[in-house]
């Protein structure tokens, strides 16, 4: 049986009320239009995470977004999100930004090509209002200019 | 999108789920274990084609660690009430 974070996360939390799940108010399923193997793939993180030289994330209710470039070896990569889980991930940010990975199974012809970036922006927010209006299609218009097929999120 | 906590994932409902059973954190596998990182990677990509419906989520076959024990849940309690 998997782990039950939520009851673990409001204890946490506690006296707070639990924390709020926001489902969208629109339906984002969209058929793949090729094969993998012919798609350009980005990664989407929420772990507030850049390159060492850009910009941090102001901690907590951050919506802004950071273009980091796909190519792994193209410098040190830095966590900013607030969560008391970063620290194993701050020891190989490839743990949750699997950055060499995907340029490893490109080179395998698993997928077509890279994104010449991922994209990453500070996971739970408060004002989803602000994410579903805003920020989500900031990075939508992002992945249309990179013609980019499919992105996979990997929530922190 | 890939995840590890299945209880959040079914409520939020992403359109496509790829679930891994792997504590909060180490999504893609322990530090610095390149080829781990890139099984899971692997293994979640070829669900991509396998997907019929929007909020769908499916399992990957991954374990942590691979004998599939449990006792990982307890350590990862102990972090998570930990944090403030």
């Amino acid at each position: 049986m998997a782990f039950e974070y939520l009851p673990v996360m409001a204890r946490a939390g506690a006296p707070k009320p639990p924390r709020v799940l926001a489902t969208p108010s629109k339906t984002a399923w969209q058929r793949l239009e090729k094969p993998l193997a012919q798609s350009r793939v980005a990664l989407l993180t929420s772990a507030a995470l850049r390159s060492s030289e850009q910009a941090p994330f102001i901690p907590r209710d951050d919506t802004s977004y950071r273009l980091v470039p796909s190519d792994p070896a193209a410098g040190t990569i830095v966590i900013d999100h607030h969560s008391g889980i970063g620290r194993v991930p701050r020891q190989d940010p490839e743990i949750v930004f699997p950055r060499a990975a995907l340029a490893t199974l490109a080179n395998e012809g698993v997928i077509g090509s890279l994104s010449p970036f991922h994209i990453s922006f500070m996971g739970g927010l408060k004002s989803h209002h602000e994410v579903e209006s805003s920020l989500a299609p900031a990075i939508a218009a992002e992945l249309r200019r990179a013609d980019v097929d499919a992105a996979l999120l990997v929530p922190y | 999108m890939i995840g590890t906590a299945l209880d959040i994932m079914s409520q939020v409902a992403p359109p496509r789920g790829a679930f891994v059973d792997h504590p909060v954190g180490r999504t893609f596998g322990p530090p610095h274990d390149r080829p781990c990182n890139a099984d899971v990677l692997r293994k979640t990509l070829a669900e991509f084609p396998l997907f019929t419906h929007c909020g769908e989520i499916r399992a990957l076959a991954c374990e942590w660690p691979a004998d599939g024990g449990r006792e990982w849940e307890e350590d990862l309690r102990a972090e998570l009430l930990h944090e403030r």
